[in-house]
């Protein structure tokens, strides 16, 4: 069964009276519990594509189908729902909430649920135990490295149990020791927790870890995409 | 109220920007409810104004009396019922001596002391013609007893039961006053009056009613001069309200060719023009009171707008995380709406707190009640109104910004970081 189905998927944004193409057709399927890359260079759309998958952008045209939500008909506010309860996304510069501490970021999707705040507090201590920072629940994003925001961003988007996870280069920004930290964690997500993980990413060794990888080029899918990775 | 903590870490982040917009708003407010409760005593003062009494003084100037000759003339006049001497006597307590008010057991300074007053003892004193001013102001009720000991003697005078409480003064107790205005001095020194009677001013009935007042007799003041002073006004009560403009007419006709013309109007116009004599007051309050709404609206509006600014960002996450495009707005509003909320506290505690000091710190409390303002508090519709002001400013500055946020597309705002 397919997790996430894209069909002839197009986009084009329009600049002044310039139309510029960014997806052209694309068609992609990630199986439930896949773990899949998706490569290309810089403007080749797979950030696009990432945020269709997401429910945070609309296509032009075609359909894209998340757990079986076909999520380019749902109304803005039913999609921002939709997103609460299925997708947990993994920025690449974390983008926690400095104002709040560790376990309040993580939290913070479980404000839009019927959870009294005992029990959105105690999920959220268990997530960030999940990522390996129990202790520093209480540590601002200021107080932590890198790699500890980045746990505790993926600790914020797996806290509502989604059935997908999509991360937009989630180690560009990290050191090789963070990245590899970090890379494991999403491995542990997918093999033990069963989340099926959509990454984009720049880097190859990244790239490897999943189960799949599909490269994009100027907005479609390149041939040799779906590249059963070893690590599998 | 789960998202309180949340808005409240973020005015707190930006600890200095919060207060310097609260601040903003509390003065704005603090203005508000300060000039609307000027206004309101104001009101109250006119709306406690009788329609039947009208007031006689002359027409160049209330600096210049009325000659006493005038009485009998108007009150021949058809429609008047009665007529009394109403003089302001603008007397002062003689200088304080350890801390006290001058009282008859300190007087054997006297002499040394008589040039000098103590103004932060000042409280309205009026000499009167008794019979025909008490028949016609029932705000100043006067037991019967009381008003025959007083009518008996010469010195005698009425106070209201909040100037008998401030001075601890009983009935006969003697004090001495001394008055700023040249004619009303005497060689020999400060007046000295004997309490005869304590009036308990109705100030349901008549909330602007002064019950700190002090009436003593014309006649005294008169004789006292050298038979020199004449009227400062005379107060005319009529048989009918409605005829209070033929019967002003009919007065000042009786002396337009004298060479001290008078000028004769309903209490009321006579004390909106003793209030005009500051200016349009209410023109000017509610002028300062928009300018300044105004300018704290665009402050505030400029903070929010910086505010969501900086964080484009993290409304972008907030979106992707599933908060909805309506549920951001709010979290905006709801942040202009809480700075609105303490600034508006702040400026309702800062006008109640001045409106106690100016209705309970010595000398201001007098010469406000000199004016009539004895009403003067912070009532509960007025801090409401402040209230209400202060949320619909923060509603208004917290709008746009939210708006922008509600707009505004995830890709987007994550593109622009």
């Amino acid at each position: 069964m397919s997790m996430v189905e894209v069909q002839t998927v197009r986009k084009v944004y329009t600049r002044d009276t310039q139309e510029i193409t960014v997806l052209d057709g694309i068609s992609l399927q990630v199986p439930e519990g896949e773990f899949v890359a998706l490569m290309g260079p810089s403007g080749s759309g797979k950030t696009t594509l990432l945020n269709l998958i997401a429910g945070i952008d609309r296509p032009t045209s075609g359909s894209v189908l998340v757990a079986g939500t076909d999520v380019t008909r749902l109304s803005e506010s039913d999609l921002a729902r939709w997103r609460s309860r299925n997708v947990g996304f993994i920025f690449q510069f974390y983008n926690l909430i400095p104002v709040l501490s560790a376990v309040e970021n993580v939290e913070l999707p479980l404000l839009l649920t019927s959870l009294s705040g005992k029990e959105r507090r105690e999920r959220a201590l268990t997530a960030l135990k999940v990522v390996g920072l129990a202790d520093r629940s209480g540590h601002y994003p200021r107080q932590l490295s890198g790699g500890q925001e980045q746990r505790v961003a993926i600790a914020r988007a797996i806290v509502t149990d989604p059935k997908v996870l999509v991360a937009d280069e989630p180690t560009g920004d990290l050191d090789a020791k963070s990245a590899h930290e970090i890379l494991d964690l999403m491995g542990t997500l997918n093999k033990d927790f069963k989340k099926t993980i959509v990454m984009v990413t720049h880097d190859p060794r990244a790239a490897e870890r999943a189960h799949s990888q599909h490269h994009l080029e100027k907005g479609v899918l390149a041939n040799g995409s779906g590249v059963t990775a070893a690590a599998h | 109220m789960k998202f309180l903590p949340f808005i409240l870490k973020h005015l707190r982040y930006k600890w200095g920007r919060t207060l310097t917009t609260v601040l903003a708003m509390a003065l704005c407010i603090f203005l508000f409810c300060t000039l609307q409760g000027i206004l309101a005593a104001i009101d109250d003062l006119m709306a406690s104004t009788s329609a039947k009494r009208l007031i006689t003084r002359h027409a160049v100037s209330l600096v210049f009396n009325v000659p006493l000759s005038y009485q009998s003339r108007i009150a021949s006049v058809p429609g008047v019922k009665r007529v009394a001497i109403t003089s302001w006597f603008g007397g002062s307590l003689p200088a304080k001596k350890e801390g006290k008010a001058q009282t008859e057991d300190e007087d054997e300074d006297q002499d040394e002391l008589q040039s000098t007053t103590d103004w932060s003892q000042f409280f309205t004193n009026m000499a009167v013609e008794p019979e025909p001013f008490f028949a016609m102001s029932p705000e100043y009720p006067v037991a019967p007893d009381q008003f025959r000991d007083f009518m008996q003697d010469m010195q005698g005078c009425v106070i209201g039961r909040k100037l008998a409480e401030r001075f601890n003064w009983k009935i006969g107790d003697h004090f001495f006053l001394e008055s700023f205005i040249p004619p009303y001095r005497k060689p020999s020194g400060p007046f000295e009056f004997v309490v005869r009677a304590i009036s308990d001013v109705d100030r349901a009935k008549y909330p602007s009613a002064d019950a700190s007042i002090m009436l003593f007799h014309h006649k005294y003041l008169y004789q006292a001069t050298g038979e020199r002073v004449a009227a400062g006004t005379y107060t005319i009560e009529i048989e009918d309200p409605d005829r209070a403009g033929e019967v002003s007419a009919a007065v000042d006709a009786l002396f337009a060719n004298s060479p001290a013309k008078t000028h004769t109007e309903t209490e009321r116009a006579f004390v909106a023009g003793f209030m005009a004599m500051a200016g349009n007051l209410a023109l000017l309050l509610n002028g300062i009171g928009l300018a300044v709404s105004f300018t704290i609206l665009v402050v505030t509006a400029n903070t929010m707008s910086m505010a969501v600014r900086e964080r484009r960002t993290e409304i972008a996450v907030l979106k992707t995380l599933g908060f909805t495009s309506a549920g951001v707005m709010a979290l905006v509003v709801a942040e202009a709406l809480m700075l609105a909320l303490l600034g508006g506290a702040l400026g309702v505690g800062g006008s109640k707190g001045i409106m106690w000091m100016l209705t309970h710190l010595p000398g201001l409390r007098e010469a406000l009640a000199g004016m009539g303002l004895t009403t003067l508090d912070l009532k509960p519709t007025i801090a409401l109104l402040g209230a209400a002001v202060a949320l619909g400013l923060g509603i208004a500055a917290g709008f746009a910004p939210a708006f922008g946020a509600y707009r505004a597309r995830i890709t987007d705002m994550l593109r622009t970081v």
